[in-house]
């Protein structure tokens, strides 16, 4: 559906987005999380066609990008803007004539997302005498109404209220039926941990993980155990599983390596002491986010240091 | 074709602003005001009957004076009521003082005093309330002129009616020659008409042009560029609004072409102003024409500044030296109407920044040959693709930029890679 082949792009000597690579399948909706100023809206632009990649290709439908293929794009921008003076529907319409999409049939679906998303008594309103809600709700049926087979949303819940957010989700995830495609790129990781089945995350414009939610979880989320003991904490690091346990308040923090058997784990626990809590913690995605942004940081100081 | 959407919308967003219903309908209403109301109101300016006191002191003047005013007013009576006011030299000043008691109390409209020595020294006096009616006290000045002037004449035993039939002047008629025919009114004529259509010319070129700038800047602004390139080409979006702002202007130019017709219809028909107002098919064809070419090339340019501006404010800067360029021609006509087929004015109106106004002055005055219309506007067109292909370069790089402005080292820099 969508493929990026090491593409880089540099601004005045700062590098973007460096050789980043990505593969995104039809159905599902695919995560692109990043800190601010990871390369995100770069990317995105770049899958688009708005801007050139300095260096690699970009193919959409397998095919190397091309005009012709904008048209089964759709694009919510990270920076929204509409004509303030238009009409909302005939705004619609027009968004939808340059996607290709003939003016009756535009006129005809722009009535019905209007409707849904509580609009309809909108439609032939300015944009201007509309809410900053009401306009991100435009944009974002202006992002669907050509119905794209690929779809690019950043940071589309920026600015909405919890009713709209939860509506905006089940639009999102009604897109990724029929084959197609959603890359959703955004900093909050609660909504993306609701909604993607992959994600790939990138800071400073390089990836640094990527791969199904579940697995990822899996290779983080596994591996802390919290638990109450009566026992001595130095006992269970005799454990060869073991590489830290931290005290928290009454309860006991246990990093286990990554393969670590966690039945084989308790039943050590149980032969040194009385076990009153035992829980296999679920590593959130933010917490996985901030551990490997914040060790890329490190690494990246590390690399400098040693170019010194 | 997405280039016509893009047209499509420019073109009725524009079109249905009131500010361009207000400039269009304003902009001939001025124009038609400047060249008609002045005329107007010369014509109908209030005149009615004026009770004129005369203090003859040379004693010999009065009745050959109130012979030579004899205009009348619309219904047949006489314009002016004279009164001879008999005084003496030494009896002036309390003459004077009566009559201007009745100039005050509104009696009389005013009064003249001839002095004993007016047909020597030529100079006599009017008191009056009003002295601002210009076209009374012409009538006025006219009949004490011929009148002293007769005396004159007829002291040396002439008769005045025989000296001015002598005096008589010869006028000289102007007629174009053109071809397989004679062209009435001439050089005049053709002098106004190309004023008034390269003012047109220059004014639309440079307003519509800048209009494509300044909706690239402001949509770069509200940010819904970036939308638009997701859906389209930088060219079809450049190129998209050239072309809807431009067919405003057409638009604009048909309107104002019926109210010209009216109004000129209007000019013919009270027969006062035809020379101002008439002109030939052929011309606005060529009006037409150029407008398009010269909208294109200077156009194409600002929407290049357009793409790599942030505000109005930048954008001027380096659009000043491109209206110039503009402005210059507007400035070189009167070398080209002196000698329409000199060496000069053919070179320079086949130069693209020029070419637009001047060509089309040329064909308005002496219609110069036909190959080197057709090369001008062979030129014309090379230069306005060369343009649009730089232009188009320049958007595509720019129009995302925000922040600072690029200067133009960086921008030679695109057009290099690009």
């Amino acid at each position: 559906m969508l493929e990026l082949i090491g593409i880089t792009k540099r601004y005045d000597g700062v590098t973007a987005v460096d050789s980043l690579s990505l593969l995104v399948e039809p159905g599902g909706i695919f995560g692109l999380l990043g800190p601010n100023g990871a390369g995100k809206t770069t990317t995105i632009r770049m899958i688009m066609g708005v801007i050139e990649p300095d260096e690699g290709e970009v193919r959409v439908f397998g095919e190397p990008f091309n005009e012709r293929i904008k048209d089964s794009i759709g694009y919510l921008p990270e920076e929204r803007g509409l004509y303030r003076k238009m009409k909302v529907l005939d705004h619609l319409v027009f968004l939808g004539e340059i996607k290709g999409v003939p003016a009756k049939v535009a006129r005809a679906r722009g009535r019905k997302w209007l409707e849904r998303l509580d609009l309809g008594g909108w439609a032939d309103k300015t944009i201007e005498s509309l809410s900053k809600g009401m306009q991100q709700k435009v944009q974002f049926i202006s992002t669907v109404l050509h119905e794209p087979k690929l779809v690019l949303l950043d940071e589309p819940f920026t600015g909405l209220d919890p009713i709209n957010t939860e509506s905006f989700k089940e639009i999102i995830e009604e897109l990724q039926h029929d084959g197609r495609a959603v890359v959703l790129s955004t900093h909050v990781m609660e909504q993306v941990e609701k909604l993607c089945k992959r994600i790939c995350l990138i800071n400073k414009g390089r990836k640094i993980l990527e791969g199904p939610l579940a697995d990822i979880k899996m290779q983080f989320g596994r591996n802390v155990v919290t638990l109450r003991f009566s026992g001595d904490p130095a006992y269970l690091e005799r454990h060869p599983g073991v590489e830290r346990v931290g005290t928290f308040g009454q309860e006991l923090t246990v990093t286990l390596a990554a393969g670590t058997d966690t039945n084989l784990f308790l039943r050590h626990a149980l032969e040194g002491g009385k076990v009153e809590k035992f829980e296999i913690g679920e590593i959130s995605l933010h917490d996985i986010f901030i551990a490997k942004v914040k060790s890329e940081g490190g690494e990246a100081k590390d690399e400098a240091a040693q170019g010194r | 074709m997405k280039l016509l959407k893009v047209a499509k919308r420019e073109y009725l967003d524009r079109v249905r602003k009131k500010s361009f219903l207000i400039a269009t309908i304003l902009g001939p209403v001025l124009m038609a005001g400047w060249i008609l109301v002045p005329g107007l109101l010369m014509k109908n300016a209030p005149e009615g009957r004026a009770a004129l006191a005369v203090v003859d002191l040379t004693g010999a003047l009065y009745a050959g004076f109130e012979a030579s005013l004899d205009d009348t007013l619309p219904d047949g009576s006489k314009m002016f009521v004279l009164r001879n006011a008999p005084a003496t030299a030494e009896g002036l000043d309390g003459a004077k003082k009566e009559l201007s008691a009745e100039v005050e109390a509104g009696a009389i409209e005013g009064y003249i005093v001839f002095p004993p020595d007016m047909v020597e020294k030529g100079t006599a006096t009017y008191f009056g309330k009003k002295v601002s009616n210009i076209r009374t006290l012409e009538r006025i000045e006219n009949a004490i002129n011929e009148t002293v002037v007769a005396k004159r004449l007829s002291v040396q035993g002439l008769e005045y009616a025989k000296v001015t039939e002598m005096l008589k002047r010869v006028k000289v008629e102007t007629v174009q020659v053109l071809k397989g025919g004679e062209k009435a009114g001439g050089f005049e004529q053709t002098f106004m008409t190309s004023f008034v259509f390269i003012m047109i010319l220059y004014m639309t070129i440079l307003l519509w042009g800048i209009a494509v700038q300044r909706s690239i800047i402001e949509e770069k602004n509200n940010r819904v560029i970036e939308v638009l390139l997701s859906s389209l080409k930088p060219f079809d979006l450049m190129a998209g609004k050239i072309a809807g702002v431009g067919a405003v202007g057409l638009t604009q130019y048909a309107i104002w072409g019926i109210f010209a017709v009216g109004i000129s219809s209007y000019a013919l028909a009270s027969g006062q102003f035809a020379q101002f107002v008439s002109f030939e098919p052929v011309t606005i064809a060529f009006f037409v024409l150029f407008f398009v070419l010269g909208f294109l090339f200077y156009s194409t340019m600002f929407a290049g500044i357009g793409a790599i501006c942030n505000t109005d404010q930048e954008a001027q800067q380096l659009q000043t030296p491109i209206s110039m360029c503009l402005m210059v021609t507007f400035l070189i006509p009167l070398a080209v109407m002196q000698n329409p087929d000199g060496t000069f004015s053919t070179v320079l109106s086949l130069i693209p920044f020029f070419a637009p106004i001047l060509m089309f002055m040329r064909i308005n005055i002496l219609m110069p040959p036909a190959w080197q219309i057709a090369l001008s506007v062979a030129i014309m067109l090379a230069s306005i693709y060369i343009a649009g292909v730089l232009s188009a370069k320049i958007f595509r790089v720019g129009i995302l930029m925000y922040g600072k402005r690029p200067d133009l080292r960086e921008v030679f820099k695109w057009l290099k890679r690009a």
